[in-house]
């Protein structure tokens, strides 16, 4: 467990030390705020016109915009999902690759590591590096419940919203986990950037091919699909069924990592 | 008992065969000199031994273990300079010698002192604080070197450790690494005959992945046919024109 550590820990570091990192972090706050500022537009605009028609009068699918938690940040956690889709493969792809091309594998390999320490130290760095990343989008709800006012109680109902906040970690964690076994597959980091993109776009829009098939097929695919799953979580609701799955893809992709890096030995 | 023992190795890519059933072995405290033109199989060879790939088939032992069924055993007790030395380019170089070293398990206690220990061995002190990505070539290869020297292991193996350094640093490093005899088992490739002639005791010259040479250094010129007299340099390029 130290060896994992002390990779988790040269990992992070490494990361910070890049330029990269920081582009990342500018494009996930710049993409969320852009996001952030129109689900606001669009909340005050149906506020208005609900001071003037009275909440009864209104289309019943604006009663979400009766408060800033499921008016905003539910939303906004949905889009958060979205960026971290084209974010995270960004961030995975280093992982092995860079190591292969950097030809420093052959140290962490001929080192007296067993491969699980150099899996699981490399998917803790990650961890550590999506959360940061993902750790700048609290300052939404922060803002909110600093300058938000409600009519009852306080501007945000937090519960919701960390619930939420840990879907989009979950999220992330699962995006970090598909895109560290395509790293290790690979030496060019680009290709493992697309890939794992090509890996997660689809998986994420299941839900819409499940609506065009028929049952069973249809439950099967929408118990599948990313969003389908993610769903309850981000509206605040504690799904168990949720954690199951996504901790069974993060633990399936970590024991195929684990695989990878083992077949080393043998080919 | 030999501390590194080879038998019948062999390595294939599919079709290409890079190394062809190598028989050696290498005594404790010895350096053996790994020679041979490019592509020999020279650094298949010491990939092989480190663990980083398996053999196709044959037996290698280092202390003993197999280093196909015990590699743990095995990296524990080598250290291992490969062809392109594995450095961070944005690390330090004492950040860098730091994570090796909790790599090799190191107690926490001993890894300040052994960091200082392998630093001044290799003359890398005063840039310890310097970023690698930043240093000369010389240096990142001496970095490399006292990668492989943190933790004392039994056996070196040292993939061309003077590549890349001028003529007064390839002194420098020679008179390292013959210090290093007789307490370390040492596996050193090059492509610098002089280097082996100063050195080594025993060379071992490589060709299309076969064993050509495997001898005391002082007996090959004369059992190779040629004159008593005849320089390393005479041998090598007799035995690899083939």
């Amino acid at each position: 467990m130290r060896i994992a550590l002390a990779i988790a820990r040269k990992e992070l570091s490494l990361f910070f030390t890049t330029p990269w990192a920081y582009g990342v972090f500018t494009a996930m706050v710049a993409l969320s705020s852009f996001f952030f500022v129109n689900l606001l537009a669009t909340f005050q605009q149906v506020q208005a016109q609900a001071r003037e028609v009275t909440w009864a009068m209104m289309p019943p699918d604006m009663t979400a915009y009766r408060n800033l938690t499921d008016g905003v940040m539910v939303q906004l956690w949905g889009m958060v999902i979205v960026i971290t889709l084209f974010v995270a493969p960004f961030l995975s792809m280093r992982l092995f690759a860079e190591e292969k091309r950097n030809k420093t594998f052959e140290l962490l390999m001929t080192a007296p590591v067993r491969p699980i320490e150099i899996v699981l130290g490399k998917y803790l760095g990650g961890l550590g590096i999506i959360s940061t990343t993902l750790g700048l989008t609290l300052v939404f709800p922060l803002v909110l419940s600093s300058f938000g006012q409600a009519e009852s109680g306080t501007a945000l109902e937090w519960s919701t919203v960390l619930l939420g906040y840990g879907g989009v970690l979950l999220w992330g964690a699962t995006c970090m986990a598909v895109g560290m076994f395509i790293s290790a597959l690979t030496e060019s980091q680009m290709l493992a950037a697309f890939l794992t993109f090509a890996v997660l776009l689809p998986w994420m829009m299941l839900s819409g091919v499940a609506q065009a098939t028929e049952e069973p097929l249809r439950s099967v695919l929408t118990y599948l699909s990313f969003d389908a799953q993610l769903q309850n979580l981000l509206k605040g609701i504690l799904d168990v069924q949720t954690f199951v799955f996504f901790a069974s893809v993060i633990v399936f992709s970590l024991l195929l990592t684990h695989r990878t890096v083992e077949a080393r030995r043998w080919a | 008992m030999a501390m590194i023992e080879v038998q019948h190795l062999t390595k294939r890519y599919r079709d290409r065969v890079a190394i062809d059933d190598l028989t050696f072995s290498v005594e404790e405290g010895e350096i053996l000199g790994f020679l041979g033109p490019n592509g020999a199989g020279k650094s298949t060879t010491m990939k092989i031994l480190t663990g980083f790939l398996p053999p196709s088939e044959g037996v290698a032992r280092v202390g003993g273990f197999d280093v196909f069924t015990h590699p743990l055993e095995v990296k524990r007790r080598i250290g291992y300079l490969p062809e392109t030395p594995p450095l961070y380019p944005d690390m330090t170089v004492h950040g860098y010698l730091k994570f090796v070293a909790a790599l090799k398990r190191l107690p926490s206690r001993e890894l300040k002192g052994e960091v200082e220990r392998v630093a001044s061995l290799t003359g890398v002190t005063h840039v310890l604080g310097r970023l690698i990505q930043n240093l000369s070539k010389g240096y990142k290869q001496r970095v490399g070197i006292a990668q492989a020297l943190l933790g004392s292991p039994q056996v070196l193996i040292l993939d061309e450790p003077t590549e890349g350094l001028d003529p007064a640093q390839r002194a420098e490093v020679r008179a390292l690494i013959k210090g290093l005899a007789g307490k370390h088992t040492v596996i050193l490739s090059t492509h610098i005959l002089p280097e082996v002639t100063m050195t080594c005791e025993k060379v071992l010259i490589l060709n299309q992945g076969r064993i050509v040479a495997y001898d005391d250094l002082r007996k090959l010129a004369g059992s190779q046919g040629t004159s008593e007299s005849a320089s390393l340099e005479e041998v090598f390029i007799k035995l690899t024109a083939a």
